[in-house]
């Protein structure tokens, strides 16, 4: 058969290709591969111009298949597809090679990065005249979400959907609403009453028509697809009366939240063993008691607060908990307030008093004469009884950082900041929903700056603390932002699906179901009267598990196909 | 060794002046602009740091403090307006008290009804006794001569009597001085050589007081060193030529044009100290301690009593002069018995004695470091040293 | 129940704040309030004087009215349980935190009160009644934040108008070369948005213009828009630069934060959207000549598509709700004297730096010092960069430039830490054997995955020194940064041939105006104050007003795109039901009255 006409587009990338690329090398070497009738190199690719180049092409040489030298086509790839499309190719007649990871940056001998460049170029042009036209399918957007976790990102989520008139089904595993806000009385810097924004909250999702709530439930089973899932959560009843119900949703919203570390597991801070090191949800819990008392029922003299517990530390977790700073300057404040004559210390590393108002909240502390000790990342406070003779009942040994000085602080209160970590049954959630977790543990977003909300399963949001820590703000604006994202889509009614999937050959499929078992998306299903196999194209991710395993080779996997592979191998080969 | 923080500390430490340390952050800044501060007496922060914490004994073992001369750069450039300029005066005053055995200075720096009271009993006592003093061996109407109201020679004896008692409180002050900052620390040897081989900084510092020169602002400096010189010049007249001085009504040019010189200086440095701490014109104008007005408006005082009682003699005005000169007296005495060794006129010997000790321990400082490892430094900054 | 009220305030200067006296006669004839009593400024609270004074009037509970009155919440709470009381019978009437300042404070306190007397809280009281709603947006700012907010509403197939002031959307993004901390590059993932938004059927994009008066009520606003003549047919243009070539007049170009010039007839950058040339009619010839001289572009375009007599156009927008998106502008580094900054040549801010380490910048990515160049046309010896300049041996980078100091801004500017250990990161990666220090108060590497990129940069071998620098001066031709190195007990003086500032961010200019024009309240440092700090984040005191990123404060991009597909939220929330809620001011206090009481839970 005739070589398709094909262009050729190499991407300087600025010069991140381009310093270790000879591109217009790359180019002119396309120019002579078989079906290539145009190829250039322009800075940027993606932007307009570089985009208008390529519909110029298609037009002006009349393009039947395209080639973009370029980035990963994790990024970019769509952007192409539309440049085609919008020139009236079909979006799948394009092909990427990825010359900056898997070249530019990764070699540093200019001449053999063009060389492999070229080779990857060959590859892709090779490849591409194997590629047929693809349809993408669309289907409906079920205007109804689930939302899991009923603390405040879960709340906030929940009401703006259903303020916009769409059905919600907020699931929390505990008995009550509320989450971690709930054991909060004061908020930082402001120290505005929690509970007041959460009861506001509370009674506006509980009256809300739009809002079907399920406390003690939890979700055991989601199938289905974006804008066709089907959630089953089992409510629990009282003495084990566990109801099972069965909701159509279009979307999820992931608001798992997070729990404390636990305390007892930094054994140098005495949480446990010493009666008086509590943590900060304990002192929460003084607080509105209102009686802040050592367990002797004395009143503090000396107050110390440690920052740090659990977080930003080798032997535990290494990354910043985000909200024990400010919390740690709140306490200083109600300590001060409630027990006027008495001593107040922070034992911090650095001071995170980043968000709108809080610096000024960490001079106010000051102000109020917190006596602030320095300690080194890495390192961490020893804290140990008082001896008799001494006017406190512990001592904290700090290296201190900003005196150079190794300090005994006296103490008979302290709290203990304990950070943030991922809720036991992260990981459980995550194979429910089919998203990720970070070495750390926390739900990984689908892009760390543009995209913190969505993840790599469509319709499966995340926000709050369960996608990394952070304050009350931060979580209420990605709880709205999710809400955002699915009022978009349901607004919109319909889906495009991508036209990536494998189809079964139903004359040679012999019903071994095999790929049934092998499938990670449970996309493939058995009819048993007619003892064959089918695809469900919208769930299919087109990972190719089936392909390879199906033992009479009955399975194909559109855009994928053995011809298209070959050609790449043969392509790279030269 | 662990040091025991005293977060009560900066209680005791507020009445001396202390109202703003617990608001430092330690960004360092003031310690970079500072041009004193370098190694190894590196403030006002890192004192600041040990007053927050409460470490006494580093605070008494400081030198650090006496080698601030208050320029307010470190004030006016402070990001959270913690004052360390002000914080470093205020320890001075603090170490002051320290220093002073006695605990009269303590109770001067924290309140100044003591102060004010101890002045005026003082005044009125030596009113009363040099008038009854007076009454028995001479006459109001005698300035000078056999039948004087308060004949010189006798003043004279006065006088020395008083400044050995005064130097015996002032050397002992200076004496712990020396042992909170050298004597009791065991970590570094001080040899008598280097004592020996520095000792004329002291005399050299405490005439130019050229370190306060090296401020950017020489205002200051200059207003300082004529109020401290015509002090001196003053004292030595009094205490060496009070004959010449006190005889009349013909002038002794030889001693009065030092005389006349030495209270030009004093009464004009006084009234312009005076005058910028009501304007609070500059940093370290802007905060005044009550021992900070008393101690310049008693030596204006004196000035001009003695002025004035000059000027009665020398127009014969003799009883008019004898009741001046008891005033001046009842000025003078307090002055010199309460400020001298207790209380703000005292730095004028602590500063010259700390530039001589600090001078000492660099160069013990710099024995030990040759032989030991260099001083702690936290990794990432250690190359800092070699650029 | 028998009530008590204590009034008090933490800040003495209280522009605009409430009338306390007349919100305390309102609260005296509250039902149930026995107690009314003014405490004043910061009051001293001994709790076991306070507990007596309970006790002796026998209150069940206890408001305290003011601004944060949380800060003396503790010490009532501890009155109440030492006089027998319900300790959870505290309830605070925060004025500040729920809006009551400008005009009508006193109002709005007096509602305030009265939930908090009536045990309700205020958010919950004080819902607007739903109203009518547009399905049109307006987009205030092209920055990435207004991009995201677009492409929401748009891709939600509601209409969007989006206003921008320069030539360009793209904002401050675009000008960066990475972003922290995965280092991505940050054309690379914020061109496709762009494009996005240039090519979108729902979006109509007004860049180069300015919105100029708004009315009307929430959910049926009127902007007037004053579209700047472009003088370039947007359309018709193919950025072929040839106008450009030809065009006498160079100035330095904003988008290279004047490291680099540009002609009067421009184009921001290579991949604007829309890619279209402008004219800056500031420093056109023609226009200053008013058609005199000059003009050859116009001559010279091969299009035709210039017409550098065009005037600017009014438009009329009608929408249900508008987006604040206007982001920021740096401090002027010039103000901090001690750094140096336009003295010594090297002294360079953040945003400066940018561009130097562009591949796209005048330098092509090299870092580079400048070098000293003969201006013919000007006769003066001038610092510029040159490609093939020297590279720097040593780059300090000084943190917290302006932020965090009450001479300048006292508040934290958030970003900065992060980008300065990224600049330390691309100085190392592109000048190994340079030495790099960062000089930090506070290591504020606070979001996912920063405190990993932060060890990773420590581990490159920059040198992370505690303590913010002192001062940049010049000794004989070097460079020296003195500052105190605080863990190591000493103060150094280091030889530098570069310093960057981590300058400050503050908010964009003409805010102001736009808050005016809004009826949304700035807070002291000139950012838009939200609704609630902690419940309304992106919310303002207007109905169908919404701030998304840094004008409503500091915050870094993942933050930012957040609180923009929140906004959007709202918006499409408004445009899909076509009602939404009205102003908060629109609430009468009798009606939160009213209503607060019916909410007190049955007991």
């Amino acid at each position: 058969m005739p070589e398709p006409r094909t262009g050729v587009f190499i991407c300087n990338c600025g010069t991140n290709i381009a310093k270790m690329i000879d591109c217009d090398a790359v180019a002119e070497a396309a120019s002579s591969m078989p079906g290539v009738v145009v190829a250039r190199s322009y800075k940027y690719m993606c932007s307009n111009p570089g985009q208008e180049m390529i519909a110029q092409d298609i037009g002006d040489h009349g393009l039947e298949r395209v080639v973009v030298a370029a980035c990963s086509p994790r990024m970019h790839e769509p952007t192409f597809r539309r440049a085609a499309e919008t020139a009236g190719l079909n979006p799948y007649l394009v092909e990427m090679a990825n010359i900056r990871e898997q070249c530019s940056w990764v070699h540093d001998d200019g001449v053999a990065a063009t060389e492999k460049a070229e080779d990857l170029v060959r590859a892709a042009v090779m490849r591409v005249a194997h590629h047929e036209p693809l349809e993408r399918l669309s289907v409906d957007m079920c205007p109804n979400t689930l939302v899991l976790g009923g603390g405040i990102a879960g709340l906030t989520a929940a009401l703006e959907l259903a303020d916009a008139g769409k059905l919600v089904y907020l699931v929390e595993r505990q008995p009550g609403l509320g989450g971690n806000v709930a054991r909060v009385d004061l908020t930082a810097p402001y120290l505005d009453s929690a509970r007041d924004m959460l009861t506001d909250r509370l009674t506006r999702v509980v009256e809300h028509p739009d809002i079907d709530v399920m406390v003690s439930s939890e979700l055991v089973r989601l199938d289905g697809f974006v804008g066709n899932f089907k959630a089953t959560i089992v409510v629990h009843g009282p003495e084990g009366a566990d109801e099972e119900r069965q909701v159509d949703v279009g979307s999820v919203i992931v608001c798992t939240g997070y729990r404390e570390f636990d305390a007892s597991r930094a054994t140098h801070l005495g949480y446990g063993k010493l009666p008086n090191v509590i943590t900060s949800f304990e002192f929460e819990r003084m607080l509105r008691a209102g009686r802040i008392e050592t367990k002797e029922g004395r009143l503090p003299q000396y107050v110390s607060v440690i920052h740090c517990v659990g977080s930003r530390s080798e032997d535990f977790h290494g990354y910043c908990s985000r909200v024990c700073c400010m919390t740690a300057l709140k306490y200083a404040h109600e300590v001060k307030s409630a027990l006027p004559r008495s001593y107040v210390s922070d034992v911090y590393v650095d001071m995170h008093a980043f968000g709108k108002g809080c610096e000024d909240f960490y001079r106010r502390s000051a102000e109020v004469k917190t006596l602030f000790l320095m300690y080194g990342k890495g390192d961490h406070p020893v804290v140990r009884k008082a001896d008799p003779g001494d006017d406190c009942g512990m001592l904290i040994t700090v290296d201190e950082q900003l005196s150079g000085e190794t300090i005994e602080l006296p103490a008979d209160l302290i709290i203990l900041m304990v950070g943030m970590e991922p809720r036991e049954d992260a990981e459980a959630v995550t194979h429910l929903v089919n998203i990720s977790q970070d070495k750390d543990g926390w739900f990984i977003e689908s892009h760390p700056k543009l995209d913190p909300v969505a993840t790599t399963t469509d319709g499966v949001y995340i926000a709050g603390a369960c996608q990394a820590p952070k304050d009350i703000p931060d979580s209420v604006a990605q709880a709205r932002a999710a809400a955002g994202r699915i009022l978009g889509k349901i607004s919109k009614g319909k889906l495009e699906i991508d036209a990536m999937f494998a189809e079964v050959d139903e004359d040679r499929c012999s019903g071994c179901r095999v790929c049934n078992e092998i499938c990670p998306y449970s996309a493939i299903e058995f009819d048993a009267a007619e003892r064959r196999s089918h695809v469900i194209s919208a769930l299919c991710k087109a990972c190719g598990a089936c392909v390879a395993t199906c033992p009479s080779a009955a399975i194909k996997a559109r855009h994928f196909t053995d011809a298209q592979i070959f050609a790449e191998i043969a392509g790279v080969l030269g | 060794m662990a040091i025991r923080a005293n977060p009560k500390l900066i209680e005791e430490l507020e009445p001396y002046g202390a109202e703003d340390v617990m608001k430092c952050y330690h960004c360092g800044n003031c310690s970079a602009v500072c041009p004193f501060s370098e190694d190894p007496y590196v403030f006002p922060r890192k004192p600041m740091r040990h007053l927050q914490m409460g470490l006494t004994a580093k605070l008494e073992g400081q030198l650090d403090p006496w080698l601030c001369y208050y320029c307010g750069e470190c004030s006016d450039q402070c990001p959270r307006d913690a004052e360390p300029g002000e914080t470093m005066m205020s320890l001075r005053r603090w170490l002051t008290a320290r220093y002073d055995w006695t605990g009269i200075s303590r109770l001067f720096y924290r309140s100044w009804r003591w102060e004010f009271g101890a002045i005026v009993l003082v005044a009125i006592i030596t009113a009363i006794a040099f008038t009854l003093f007076g009454m028995s061996q001479g006459s109001l109407a005698d300035y000078d001569g056999p039948n004087a109201f308060l004949p010189s020679s006798a003043i004279h004896i006065f006088d020395w009597a008083l400044a050995l008692v005064l130097l015996a409180f002032l050397v002992s002050n200076a004496a712990r001085m020396w042992w909170f900052t050298m004597g009791r620390d065991k970590t570094l040897r001080m040899s008598a050589g280097s004592y020996l081989r520095s000792l004329w900084l002291l005399p050299a510092h405490f005439f130019s007081q050229a370190r306060y020169g090296q401020c950017d602002r020489k205002g200051p400096w200059v207003t300082h060193l004529a109020l401290m010189l015509s002090y001196v010049v003053m004292l030595v007249l009094i205490m060496f030529f009070l004959a010449e001085m006190a005889s009349g009504p013909e002038i002794d040019w030889r001693v009065h044009v030092l005389g006349y010189l030495a209270t030009a200086g004093l009464v004009v440095s006084t009234i312009l100290f005076l005058r910028n701490r009501v304007k609070q014109s500059a940093p370290q104008y802007r905060h005044s301690h009550e021992s900070d007005w008393i101690f310049l408006v008693l030596i204006l005082l004196v000035a001009l009593t003695g002025i004035l009682q000059h000027i009665l003699h020398r127009s014969g005005l003799d009883v008019a002069a004898n009741v001046t000169y008891i005033v001046h007296l009842s000025l003078v005495v307090p002055m010199l018995v309460l400020e001298v060794p207790f209380s703000k006129w005292s730095h004028l010997a602590y500063r010259p004695l700390a530039i001589y000790l600090a001078r000492v321990r660099v160069t013990a400082l710099a024995r030990s470091r040759q032989s030991a490892e260099p001083a702690r430094g936290a990794e990432p900054s250690t190359p800092l040293r070699a650029a | 129940m028998r009530i008590g009220v204590y009034i008090c305030r933490v800040n003495a200067d209280v522009e605009g704040g409430a009338n306390l006296e007349s919100v305390g006669h309102y609260v005296a004839n509250l039902p149930q309030v026995e107690v009314v009593k003014a405490l004043g400024v910061l009051p001293r609270l001994d709790p076991v004087a306070l507990a007596d004074e309970i006790a002796a009037s026998e209150l069940d509970r206890v408001v305290i009215a003011g601004d944060s009155p949380g800060f003396f919440k503790p010490a009532f709470t501890r009155a109440m349980s030492l006089a027998g009381r319900e300790p959870d019978e505290v309830r605070l009437a925060s004025f500040r935190e729920h809006g009551s300042s400008g005009d009508g404070a006193t109002e709005r306190a007096k509602a305030i009160a009265a939930c908090a007397v009536y045990g309700v809280p205020f958010t919950l009281a004080a819902r607007p009644l739903d109203t009518k709603w547009g399905a049109a947006t307006l987009v205030v700012g092209g920055g990435i934040a207004g991009i995201q907010a677009a492409l929401e509403i748009a891709d939600g197939g509601k209409k969007v108008y989006l206003v921008e002031r320069t030539g360009t959307i793209g904002g401050h993004m675009a000008m960066f070369d990475k972003t922290f901390p995965t280092l991505d590059c940050a054309a690379c993932i914020l061109t496709p948005k762009m494009v996005a938004v240039g090519q979108h059927p729902m979006i109509e994009l007004l860049t180069y213009a300015e919105v100029e008066s708004v009315s009307g009520v929430p959910g049926a606003f009127r902007a007037t828009v004053l579209r700047h003549a472009r003088r370039v047919d947007e359309g018709a243009c193919v950025a072929c630069d040839i106008c450009s070539e030809v065009c006498p007049v160079k100035v330095p170009s904003e988008f290279d934060a004047g490291i680099a010039e540009r002609k009067a007839i421009y184009i921001p950058f290579p991949q604007a959207v829309p890619n279209a040339y402008l004219v800056d009619e500031a420093s056109c010839t023609f226009v200053q000549t008013n058609g005199k001289k000059c003009g050859v572009c116009a001559k010279k375009c091969p299009k035709e598509c210039i017409d550098l007599d065009a005037r600017g156009e009014v438009l009329q927008l009608e929408v249900g709700s508008i987006i604040v998106a206007t982001g920021y502008e740096v401090l002027d580094a010039a103000r901090l004297e001690r750094y140096g900054y336009g003295v010594q040549p090297n002294v360079l801010t953040a945003l400066e730096f940018e561009r130097l380490t562009n591949a796209s910048g005048p330098t092509g990515g090299r870092i580079v010092t400048k070098s000293l160049r003969h201006n013919k046309r000007k006769k003066v010896d001038e610092w510029v960069f040159d490609p093939e300049g020297e590279s720097p041996r040593s780059v300090a980078i000084i943190h917290c430039v302006g932020s965090r100091d009450s001479n300048y801004n006292a508040y934290c500017s958030r970003v900065c830490c992060m980008y300065s250990l990224k600049f330390a990161h691309l100085v190392k990666e592109k000048l190994p054997d340079a030495a790099c220090y960062e000089f930090y108060i506070d290591m504020r590497a606070f979001g996912k995955g920063y405190e990993a990129f932060f060890e990773r940069i420590q581990d490159e071998g920059t040198f992370i020194v505690r303590g913010r620098s002192a001062s940049v001066t010049d000794r004989d031709g070097q460079m020296i940064l003195k500052g105190e190195d605080i863990l190591s007990d000493s103060v150094v003086e280091i030889p530098v041939d570069m310093v960057l500032l981590a300058v400050g961010l503050v908010p964009a200019e003409r805010s102001d105006e736009l808050a005016r024009m809004l009826g949304v309240p700035r807070d002291d440092d000139g950012w838009f104050t939200e609704a609630d700090y902690n419940g309304d984040p992106t919310g303002t005191e207007r109905g169908g007003v919404y701030v998304a990123g840094v004008c409503q404060g500091p915050k870094d991009i993942p933050d930012t795109v957040a609180q923009a597909s929140a906004v959007a939220a709202r918006a499409l929330e408004g445009a899909m039901t076509g009602r939404g809620l009205q102003s908060l001011t629109s609430v009468k206090l009798t009606d939160i009255e009213a209503r607060a009481k019916s909410l007190v839970p049955a007991s």
